[in-house]
């Protein structure tokens, strides 16, 4: 019964000037266990304010980061699955569905978070999900102006994960929700 | 039935004894908090459909409200992701819900692994755990209007307990009587040799009779009904094959947690009776009670009054002190003396208190239409609170002795371990009808009212009527400002004083008297260090007061007449040098030597205007000023009494720890003498005056000669102004700073008498300090004879000077046999 929080690009204050208030209303302190966020937020104000929601926080560097010891990537480990971070701008083509699942392999995780695409996808893939979050804020992205601003909550309960995702389209929250569950067989060494 | 006399022939063997399940704990206390039918011809199988039910009821409740988020409620729809999503503010999703509920759950556990860690091998593992936090959260979730409050999960421990100790009961039977236990279903035992024709019919037909399923092995068992009935009874209430089958078995390991949840919620909801536990838990005013009051208070107010009657001067004496009754009955009532009492103790003290009978007693109607009358009308409450008073008065002798509020508290709280709990109990029961009655009185729970019965015997003759409906706060909160503005008054008057020395007459007297009473403030408000910086101003100062003093001890003619009269002529001498340099004392003194009265009143009339709101006009309507004066004091007598302001208290405390001047004995002399006059009955309105400015000061004399005495503070006080009569008139620095810090005292009670002792003792030293430190300036302007304001009299002043000194000197011989005494 563990909830991650899973966001990222934010680009505040450059491209945003802050979450929307419907996001902000739901998002409070004392729910979620863990925050993970993929990064460009891009500055502290914006860190403390995660830290708020939740002192467990993971960030990794995007580029437009003001924070430059962010790492590259992270990997953390929560109940029975094993996460793995980092922005996406260093895996090119950026979205690429094979080349995030090369790093996933690289990093030897079951659920890669990566963003910078500014778009909410969650792929099954093999054996493991490789989950975008979106922009928080919906700030532009360099592929795209038409952003939707989405985040995921992760719902780690044993073997099973639930992904929620909270979309802003047009003003209004959408949610929706997609089960994965983990196989128990071993990755071949 | 065949079966039929067998049963009611149990039936009734076990009603005889008394109390029908008296072995058996959890059953009795289920009959007696109104789960299982009580009557005397309930058999056990409707004890066993009874419990069934019951049992039933907490499973569906169970099911219901515990939520597991991942469980969709229906099998069919999941739930819409919208509304069901962990972030979701809609209050109904289950994951809110589910997220309210671990809230509760974390209170719940903050309390329960403080649970009987002396009994832990039973309350602390974590299955016992995990069941009272159920237990708990369900009952919670069921009531929301009252939540959690600590103190439920002490009045769930033992009932789980006793539960427990059945069913360890219940094995040790199984073991004594183990064929009783074999799991039969249709009576018969067949044994594997038995050949169908040796059947024994007449066995057989023995057995029939018996249709609970228990069995007797051919000729070597007795059979059920030879049994003691207790034993019968546990032996039918495990039997799996009775009536509702296993739901039934009244003694269950499995149902435990159910049977725990019915009791506790037939204990917490009254179960229809008077009693209900959860209203000590809550905050809100009884249902149908008359005051506004929550329950607690109520109870803890007819605990009061029912002591009242039983043991007045224990009553009384608690009330003095300020010990409200809720401060330590509170604990006693919401946990039901659980905490008072080792647990083997609490069983039985429970097995009395749920024997009594909870219905609500009617009043015989007298005024009140609408009955009910307080939380504890019922058999059981009076019990409670007979069982309450018990306790108390077994503490009387050490509660007696104390002085001190906390001591008090301490004892009361700690209750002694070694204890005769019969003879308790058995005091209880006889108090018991003393306490239907009681209720039945209907004690008036106004704050003021319940204490202020007891106030006539503890002011002791003071005659004035306790104005109950003087406000307490505003006196409080009015105080404070009016004391800290006349201070900053003062100090910027000092300026002027100082710089212009003109001949100020008199404007009008309330100016004199204002000014002299500012500079008493600033006189109280400064340390006896600013009284060296002070030097010049300060002997006038003091004759001023000392005067003041006179004045008043004049009109209150007490037995040291002479020694006044003598003193006044010392002090008329200083008057007019010592008034020269303030002028409007000038005037005043002349006014005091006349006239004490007028001059007496408008001092009062000045104090009025620091005690009371809306000052009293001076010139006329004296009586209206005396009597709001004597209101404000009595007043200030029940605040005093009462204990009830914090913000009283608080500036009491910013009071006497400004005016670090002592009220010593000289102004004990003088309220005595104010006792005196006030018994005496009318020196007129400035009389009256007088005696409000004495009677702050007589509440300090009493509150000291309390703190002093061995328990009868009456004595102490007559010891004290004994000791003090013949000092009183020199009494300088102390008198204006006495008469404040009564009035502070007065205003504010809230000290604890520890406090008290500390200030006064603290408040003799600075006294002691200042004479000291007159006489030292004294000696010094005779020797200099400069730089003192009052140019025109120094002559007088070193006149002056000498009797100034010799009257601190009689102060501090007067605080030493003060000392001595104490």
């Amino acid at each position: 019964m563990v909830l991650v929080l899973a966001l990222g690009d934010l680009h505040i204050p450059h491209r945003a000037a802050d979450l929307p208030a419907k996001f902000k209303s739901m998002l409070v302190p004392g729910k979620i266990q863990h925050v993970i966020c993929t990064g460009n937020l891009c500055i502290k104000e914006v860190h403390d304010y995660l830290k708020t929601l939740c002192p467990d926080l993971h960030i990794t560097r995007g580029e437009y980061d003001a924070e430059t010891r962010y790492p590259e990537t992270k990997t953390l480990t929560i109940g029975q699955f094993k996460l793995g971070l980092c922005h996406g701008h260093q895996v090119v083509p950026w979205g690429d569905l094979d080349s995030l699942a090369m790093l996933q392999r690289q990093l030897d995780v079951d659920i890669l978070v990566t963003g910078h695409t500014h778009q909410f996808t969650a792929y099954k893939h093999e054996a493991g999900v490789v989950i975008n979050p979106g922009s928080a804020t919906g700030a532009y992205s360099s592929i795209t102006y038409d952003v939707n601003p989405s985040f995921v909550l992760m719902d780690i309960d044993a073997l099973r994960v639930v992904v929620y995702v909270y979309e802003l389209i047009d003003g209004e929250v959408k949610v929706d929700k997609i089960d994965f569950k983990k196989t128990t067989t071993q990755n071949a060494n | 039935m065949a079966a039929g006399p067998i049963e009611s022939a149990v039936v009734e063997s076990c009603v005889v004894e008394g109390r029908r399940f008296g072995d058996l704990r959890g059953v009795q206390w289920r009959i007696d908090l109104g789960i299982l039918p009580s009557s005397a011809s309930s058999t056990i199988d409707d004890l066993r459909r009874v419990t069934a039910n019951s049992r039933r009821g907490y499973a569906s409740l169970r099911r219901q409200l515990l939520i597991d988020p991942h469980v969709p409620k229906d099998g069919s729809n999941s739930p819409d992701p919208v509304i069901d999503n962990p972030l979701s503010q809609n209050p109904d999703s289950m994951w809110g819900r589910f997220f309210r509920n671990a809230e509760l759950e974390k209170m719940v556990d903050q309390d329960l692994s403080r649970l009987y860690p002396e009994h832990g091998s039973y309350f602390q593992t974590p299955g016992c755990q995990a069941m009272l936090r159920r237990i708990l959260l369900l009952w919670c979730l069921r009531h929301p209007e009252y939540g959690y409050r600590q103190g439920m999960h002490e009045v769930l421990a033992p009932l789980l307990y006793v539960l427990q100790a059945d069913m360890e009961h219940l094995s040790e039977v199984r073991n004594l009587y183990e064929d009783h236990f074999a799991d039969k279903f249709d009576g018969f035992s067949f044994h594997e040799n038995d050949l169908t024709y040796k059947f024994d019919f007449k066995k057989f037909s023995e057995s029939t009779e018996d249709d609970k399923g228990s069995e007797k092995s051919p000729g070597r068992i007795t059979s059920l009904s030879e049994l003691d009935p207790k034993v019968q009874a546990v032996i039918l209430f495990s039997d799996a094959y009775g009536a509702e089958g296993e739901l039934g078995i009244l003694l269950s390991e499995k149902f435990m947690e159910h049977d725990a949840y019915c009791m506790f919620d037939a204990l917490m909801s009254g179960a229809g009776g008077a009693i209900s536990m959860a209203q000590f838990f809550s905050p809100s005013p009884y249902g149908s009670s008359h005051t506004g009051y929550p329950p607690v208070i109520e109870a803890s107010a007819a605990l009061y009054h029912l002591l009242s009657l039983v043991d007045s001067s224990l009553h009384s004496h608690l009330v003095e002190l300020g010990v409200e009754p809720q401060y330590f009955a509170l604990r006693w009532f919401r946990v039901l003396f659980g905490r008072e009492f080792a647990l083997e103790d609490l069983l039985i003290i429970w097995d009395e208190i749920f024997a009594c009978d909870n219905k609500k007693l009617e009043k015989p109607c007298e005024n009140d239409a609408d009955s009910s009358s307080g939380v504890l009308n019922s058999s059981r409450g009076a019990f409670i609170s007979a069982f309450a008073v018990t306790m108390i008065l077994h503490l009387r002798s050490s509660l007696l002795a104390t002085e001190n509020a906390t001591k008090c508290l301490q004892r009361l709280l700690n209750f002694p371990e070694d204890i005769n709990l019969g003879k308790l109990i058995a005091k209880a029961k006889s108090l018991q009808a003393l306490a239907v009655d009681a209720n039945n009185s209907a004690p008036v729970i106004d704050h003021t009212g319940v204490y202020g019965r007891s106030q006539p015997t503890v002011i002791r003759g003071h005659s004035h009527s306790v104005d109950l409906s003087s406000p307490k706060t505003p006196l409080g909160s009015v105080v404070p400002e009016s004391y800290w503005e006349e201070k900053w008054r003062v100090l910027h008057k000092e300026e002027e004083i100082k710089q212009n020395n003109a001949e100020k007459q008199v404007p009008t007297r309330r100016n004199g008297w204002s000014e002299k009473v500012r500079m008493r403030l600033t006189r109280t408000e400064s340390d006896p260090t600013s009284s060296i910086v002070d030097n010049g101003r300060k002997v006038p100062k003091s004759s001023v007061r000392r005067s003041l003093l006179k004045d008043l001890a004049q009109q209150l003619g007490a037995d040291e007449d002479a020694e006044k009269l003598i003193d006044d002529e010392n002090i008329e001498q200083e008057v007019p040098g010592d008034v020269v340099g303030q002028d409007n004392n000038d005037g005043n003194f002349t006014c005091t030597s006349e006239q004490s009265g007028s001059t007496g009143s408008a001092a009062s009339e000045q104090n009025s205007s620091i005690f009371s709101d809306p000052p009293s006009p001076i010139s006329d309507a004296n009586d209206h000023g005396n009597r709001s004066e004597r209101s404000s004091v009595a007043s200030n007598f029940s605040a005093n009494e009462n204990d009830a302001n914090d913000n009283s208290a608080e500036a009491s405390c910013t009071n006497l720890e400004a005016p670090p001047l002592p009220s010593s004995d000289p102004p004990h002399g003088t309220s005595v003498k104010s006792e005196q006059s006030v018994d005496s009955g009318g020196k007129g309105p400035a009389g009256l005056k007088e005696r409000k400015l004495l009677s702050g000061k007589f509440q300090w004399l009493w509150k000291f000669g309390r703190n002093g005495g061995e328990g009868t503070s009456e004595k102490g006080v007559c010891d004290s102004t004994k000791a003090v009569n013949c000092g009183i008139n020199p009494d300088d620095p102390a008198v204006s700073s006495t008469v404040d810090i009564s009035s502070n005292s007065g205003i504010s009670k809230g000290e604890s008498v520890d406090q008290n002792l500390m200030f006064s003792l603290r408040n003799l030293g600075h006294s002691m300090l200042e004479n000291i430190q007159v006489i030292e300036s004294v000696f010094q302007q005779d020797r200099g004879q400069v730089g003192t304001l009052e140019n025109l009299s120094k002559n007088v002043l070193a006149g002056k000077g000498q009797v100034t000194a010799m009257a601190a000197l009689k102060e501090l011989r007067k605080i030493s046999n003060l000392l001595s005494e104490m």
